[in-house]
């Protein structure tokens, strides 16, 4: 006796590719010993000044905006437009001085979404 | 937990202006045995396109402190890559100084144009801890130098693992013994004495 075959399944699927609009990254900066800690204006006029030693003025005007700012630990959350990322993310990455100061950007996290900033699977301490 | 101590290696960096200096390279001494990998900076195209196709070292290092004196050409770095040779960036130089960072956009740019993204290992000649950065932020400074994404991530991931294995084998590999069958000659066969027995000399 034949089986009667099970319908076939009917699905769609669909691939977005860089669907989201802004890109949010989780940055700290790290200062050497005896610097004093930028206020929140201090740190957006520096990344603002990283992306025009890099990228010049067109890369000065990409709008990227700071998030939250904690002085203490000196990180902050960016958000910058997807097309703009790469810009920022290198411009970050060559920062060499704050003050004339060797200083460091540590780019903790990044993802286009915001939510999956809030937990960090890198904090989680192995036993 | 269970993690693995770090392997630290060793390297060596040889700046070669002129061809006298890459004899080192070519005799099997015991100094050169020592070192996990080998580099080569060479300083004119001559000595460029000796280090790709005849040198035997693992990296080739590209100058990023200042204007190259010689443009890249396609048939050594291409015998370079047949080889498993990569060619090295170096990325401190950028962080400390605003014209070295023009240098070497320009120059990995060149060298991408050459050689398109293949045999790239992007590396730090960082003298400060606060001078290193991290793999990601590396790999997205290859992007920078015109690699594709895969071909960024590989630079800092994969083309390092391969340069170290290469070190491996140019320390382990001097020579190959093989052994091919002689084909006999049929006259051999009809004669019944054993071979102690046959006259060693014609008559």
């Amino acid at each position: 006796m034949a089986r009667a075959e099970p319908p076939a399944a009917s699905f769609e699927r669909r691939v977005l590719r860089s669907a989201a609009e802004y890109h949010y990254l989780r940055v700290r900066l790290e200062l050497p010993d005896g610097v004093t800690r930028p206020t929140v204006a201090q740190f957006k006029q520096l990344v603002v000044s990283a992306l025009r030693e890099l990228h010049g003025e067109v890369g000065a005007a990409l709008p990227v905006d700071v998030l939250t700012y904690e002085e203490k630990t000196v990180s902050a959350i960016l958000r910058v437009i997807s097309s703009g990322l790469v810009r920022l993310w290198s411009a970050l990455t060559l920062l060499g001085f704050y003050q004339n100061r060797r200083c460091a950007f540590r780019v903790l996290q990044t993802s286009p979404f915001l939510l999956a900033l809030a937990g960090n699977s890198r904090d989680l301490v192995l036993d | 937990g269970t993690s693995k101590r770090i392997k630290v290696l060793t390297r060596l960096t040889l700046v070669v202006s002129d061809p006298s200096h890459c004899n080192i390279l070519r005799s099997t001494s015991a100094n050169i045995r020592l070192f996990d990998i080998i580099a080569v900076f060479p300083k004119t195209e001559k000595l460029f396109h000796i280090a790709c196709t005849t040198l035997d070292v693992d990296l080739v290092c590209i100058n990023v402190t200042e204007k190259l004196p010689f443009y890249f050409r396609r048939p050594p770095v291409n015998m370079a890559i047949d080889r498993g040779i990569y060619f090295e960036l170096l990325y401190t130089p950028a962080i400390k100084d605003s014209t070295m960072r023009r240098y070497t956009v320009s120059n990995a740019l060149s060298l991408m144009q050459i050689c398109k993204g293949k045999n790239i290992v992007i590396s730090s000649a960082a003298e400060r801890p606060l001078e290193l950065r991290g793999p990601y932020d590396v790999a997205n400074l290859g992007l920078l130098f015109g690699l594709s994404e895969s071909e960024a991530k590989a630079a800092v991931s994969t083309n390092c693992r391969a340069t170290i294995l290469h070190g491996e084998t140019r320390k382990s590999a001097c020579g190959i013994v093989y052994t091919v069958k002689k084909p006999r000659k049929v006259e051999e066969e009809e004669t019944t004495l054993p071979a102690f027995k046959k006259a060693k000399t014609q008559a």
